[in-house]
């Protein structure tokens, strides 16, 4: 959750969607499911690791369904920064990148360091023909002060301003008028 | 018993595109005939907490999906249904196979009994059984039971419309076989 304000700083699309004031450890696989509904388009999940650990069968789950159009970012600060930055259990111990290729993805990534992590994001984006199915991607992060989020008039990101409800229809609605 | 064939023409009749979720022995023959479907596409997952946010993504994608799973997965599913389906106003149907249904009827347990402890741990009741309906209205779900001699391909479209017309999840609570 804790990169949905900075995402709202960075971007500001109607194909954005913030999973805040929804269900903690479900960002990936709703994602996973827009990408289902949508195989013309690549779908992203930027996911904390605390919120991966609370689902780590959405790994299996993304590669029985064989969602090529799938890219999902674990972004590991190592702790639950919206909560005042506790460390998440065994941080700094777990390899997400092991899980994913254990898991069976095709496409795994690994960057301890983040500056190679945004030379090499252009190519990670590129569909790959000789590997199709889901891509994980494994960065490693200092931890952040965002501190909680919410949806509210007071936050400054245009997605984090409204209901989830009404957002998922501006999502919905941006996605049936966009082909990709 | 039976209904399989009714169930797979309701399914294509509302447009069904998906159906996600965990097979149990109820729904063990819907989930191996749609294995090898040619319009519904299966997404099994691994804990059915995600099956409510994946269908909710699907939604999200213009897809028209189906969630399929126990009343104890839809017990275990409570912040995912919380915090995607019934937050996100998104209309899911929900097909629950009803396991203990049919001992909660034996025992002679009625819906407007109070769920006590003493009659929840009690060996001759499932408590799966006897939570999942309270569990539903109290979050606000919708819900009808396939009782009797009805068809419950019959009820599964009238909780599709539901779900759809109201724009929130909905369920149909089936306790056998669809065969």
């Amino acid at each position: 959750m804790s990169v949905t304000r900075p995402w709202g700083r960075l971007s500001d699309h109607d194909l954005d969607f913030a999973s805040t004031d929804s269900a903690m450890g479900h960002a990936a696989d709703l994602a996973l499911g827009i990408a289902l509904a949508r195989p013309d388009r690549t779908v992203v999940c930027l996911n904390g690791d605390g919120s991966m650990l609370m689902a780590l069968g959405t790994l299996a789950t993304a590669v029985g369904a064989r969602a090529e159009n799938f890219v999902l970012i674990v972004v590991d600060n190592g702790v639950y920064e919206i909560t005042g930055n506790q460390p998440v259990a065994a941080s700094g111990s777990i390899d997400y990148a092991a899980m994913a290729m254990a898991a069976g993805f095709p496409r795994v990534f690994r960057f301890d360091d983040a500056r190679e992590y945004v030379e090499a994001v252009p190519g990670i984006l590129e569909r790959s023909p000789e590997a199709p199915g889901p891509t994980l991607v494994y960065v490693r992060v200092e931890p952040g002060t965002e501190g909680p989020i919410s949806r509210s008039e007071s936050e400054a990101a245009r997605y984090l301003r409204v209901s989830i409800a009404e957002w998922s229809r501006t999502l919905r609605d941006a996605l049936a008028a966009n082909p990709a | 018993m039976g209904g399989l064939n009714e169930t797979l023409r309701t399914l294509a009749a509302a447009h069904i595109t998906h159906v996600v979720g965990l097979p149990d022995s109820t729904s063990a023959p819907l989930f191996r005939t749609l294995t090898r479907h040619p319009s519904v596409r299966l997404v099994t997952v691994t804990r059915e907490g995600e099956a409510f946010a994946i269908a909710s993504g699907l939604w999200l994608g213009g897809a028209r999906p189906l969630v399929v799973i126990q009343n104890t997965g839809l017990l275990e599913s409570g912040d995912s249904l919380r915090g995607t389906a019934v937050r996100m106003a998104a209309p899911i149907p929900i097909l629950v196979t009803g396991r203990g249904y049919r001992k909660m009827v034996r025992a002679g347990v009625t819906p407007d009994e109070p769920r006590t402890s003493e009659l929840l741990t009690r060996a001759d009741v499932d408590s799966a059984a006897l939570l999942t309906e309270p569990t539903l209205a109290a979050w606000g779900i919708p819900f009808e039971r396939c009782e009797g001699e009805q068809s419950p391909a019959e009820v599964l479209a009238r909780t599709i419309e539901s779900a759809r017309s109201h724009q929130r999840p909905s369920a149909v609570i089936v306790a056998r076989a669809l065969d």
